[in-house]
């Protein structure tokens, strides 16, 4: 696999679209280049924020940030 | 810490449905990261701010994050799961986690909101595959399908074109698409359906499907880097 392809397989395997056969090649090609393959992998994670981003926001129960807090509370103290 | 900034900032907007009116900031970070993030106000805490008082246990900050991100990761959770009580049950639960993990949680991996999504988008696709409302979920997706066979655009009513800054640009590159990209990236995406299910669902075959994530998800990392030049 040469780096533009696995350019390629890193935009699918940040969603979790690659077959089990494809990760395994994807992984090696991962090992070999390195820190340049981490840094290309992070890169796509932007995609992710994209696609959230690209959504219209849902309104939620103010309830749900009041039970939220509790529970946060709760468990804080000792 | 500034911890009392983090509590005392109240030039920070709620980011309710349909309250945000954020301006998009593409940015690339030193260690080659894009991101599309909406943009603050001045002097309000940034996320990565707001994460390291998480880890510090200052529960207002996860107040704060909330109120910045609660619309967004509903929205994805609602894609995912399709019912509104479950996805609030799911929300307060993913808030919860990222109490508990903002440990594991490292700036030099990636920005808050990207591992928010990507823990949010993670647990709800959990919750939809071990829940029996699978299959209802399918067939109501099929409906959608049906009816709005492009599912990220929708009909121009006056709401929809009071977007966001964000959502609109983000909206236009991916609009952009042909409609069978769109599809199979959402399916991927909001369904964390494998190309072989992909393949399944719409009859298509694998290689076709392959093709056309390679393509769209391309496109739109292109898209996301082209705005990125503009801003």
């Amino acid at each position: 696999m040469n780096f533009k392809e696995f350019q390629n397989q890193s935009r699918l395997y940040v969603i979790g679209a690659l077959e089990a056969e494809e990760l395994e090649e994807f992984e090696k090609a991962r090992k070999k280049f390195g820190q340049k393959a981490e840094d290309y992998i992070g890169e796509c994670y932007g995609l992710h924020e994209a696609f959230a981003l690209s959504l219209r926001p849902a309104k939620s129960s103010a309830a749900i940030k009041d039970r939220l807090m509790s529970m946060v509370r709760a468990r804080k103290e000792p | 810490m500034r911890q009392s900034k983090l509590i005392s900032s109240p030039r920070r907007k709620p980011s309710g449905a349909g309250k945000a009116r954020k301006r998009v900031r593409v940015t690339k970070t030193g260690a080659r990261q894009f991101s599309v993030t909406p943009q603050l106000e001045p002097g309000a805490p940034s996320d990565l701010e707001l994460m390291k008082a998480i880890q510090s246990e200052n529960p207002e900050a996860l107040a704060q994050l909330y109120d910045r991100y609660n619309g967004i990761l509903k929205a994805l959770i609602l894609r995912v799961i399709h019912n509104e009580a479950e996805a609030d049950d799911l929300l307060q639960e993913i808030f919860m986690e990222i109490w508990n993990q903002a440990k594991n949680f490292s700036s030099q991996k990636g920005k808050p909101l990207g591992w928010m999504v990507t823990l949010a988008r993670r647990r709800a696709i959990d919750g939809l595959r071990k829940k029996q409302a699978y299959a209802r979920a399918e067939e109501r997706l099929q409906n959608e399908t049906e009816q709005q066979p492009d599912a990220w655009v929708h009909n121009s009513t006056e709401e929809e074109i009071v977007l966001s800054d964000t959502r609109s640009l983000i909206r236009n590159v991916i609009s952009g698409l042909p409609p069978a990209q769109q599809q199979a990236i959402d399916l991927a995406f909001f369904r964390g359906m494998s190309q072989r299910e992909i393949a399944a669902k719409t009859n298509t075959p694998l290689g076709t499907v392959k093709t056309r994530l390679e393509l769209g998800l391309k496109k739109i990392y292109d898209g996301l880097k082209e705005l990125r030049g503009e801003l």
